[in-house]
């Protein structure tokens, strides 16, 4: 393996960690939003989840989609 | 649905009362940020009889700032891409996968920012009740602080607001001063800060 393959697979890594711990604070949002719903209840919470969960798909998508391509 | 009254008393005597027009539910909107009687709200330490009079948040003009971070943000990759890597002088080219997988998570993470200031925003409340002042606050991801007040225990009210926008957009602070320990309660930013403390010296002389 040459310096420039070893490098990509490092920055792959790398890359996949930092999305993962991404992933992690996507959690947290949805959980900041569950609790945030038991101080207040609104008509619009349903739209917020949704948007809290759409946020989480698509970080975990990244995060999969890093380890298959890079 | 019988109108909400909040004030019977002040009936009485139009000339004294400040909300005696508004006797109706405020539909509540995703940026309502000022609704007498809204419809459809429930807090965490409601009592049973207790109803929500004033609901309040922070003027939506203070979401301007994410706004115009959130568009920068969404115009950044098509600016930084061929500004920054068309004069990197690399000794290996960096793959076109590499860039989809940056650009995909820079719009994820535009997306968690506006996601994060719009809930900061949304469940950043005031309220007020025929009993009690409350102020909940998300100051950080998972910090909350919950301060409220009994309507008796009010001593002092005052508002203030300055400046173009908050005189233009009808914004201010409201600071509600309380006798004893309990700690005094500021209304940042609010909408209609005369009408806000109008109503809850009403509310007072109503108690009293």
């Amino acid at each position: 393996m040459d310096v420039t393959t070893v490098t990509f697979i490092i920055v792959k890594w790398l890359v996949v960690f930092g999305l993962s711990m991404y992933c992690l604070f996507a959690v947290v949002i949805i959980r900041q939003e569950q609790l945030m719903t038991i101080v207040l209840e609104e008509a619009f919470e349903p739209v917020l989840r949704l948007a809290a969960i759409i946020h989480l798909v698509a970080s975990i998508v990244i995060f999969f989609a890093a380890i298959l391509l890079l | 649905m019988r109108p909400h009254r909040p004030l019977e008393s002040a009936e009485s005597s139009p000339s004294v009362s400040t909300i005696p027009d508004e006797k109706t539910h405020t539909i509540m909107s995703p940026l309502t940020a000022f609704a007498v009687s809204p419809e459809g709200i429930k807090f965490e330490t409601q009592e049973k009889d207790e109803e929500v009079i004033l609901f309040l948040r922070q003027h939506p003009i203070v979401l301007i700032p994410s706004v115009f971070l959130v568009l920068l943000l969404i115009a950044a990759p098509i600016l930084i891409i061929p500004l920054f890597f068309g004069s990197l002088i690399l000794p290996f080219e960096i793959p076109a996968r590499y860039f989809g997988i940056g650009v995909a998570f820079w719009y994820v993470m535009t997306f968690g920012v506006a996601l994060t200031s719009f809930l900061r925003w949304f469940f950043n409340i005031y309220i007020v009740t025929q009993r009690r002042i409350i102020d909940i606050d998300f100051l950080h991801l998972l910090y909350k602080e919950f301060s409220e007040a009994r309507i008796d225990k009010v001593q002092d009210l005052s508002f203030k607001s300055g400046g173009i926008f908050a005189a233009f957009f009808d914004y201010g602070d409201v600071v509600v001063q309380t006798a004893g320990d309990t700690p005094n309660i500021d209304f940042t930013t609010v909408p209609k800060p005369a009408r806000v403390v109008e109503t809850i010296s009403e509310l007072i002389t109503n108690k009293q």
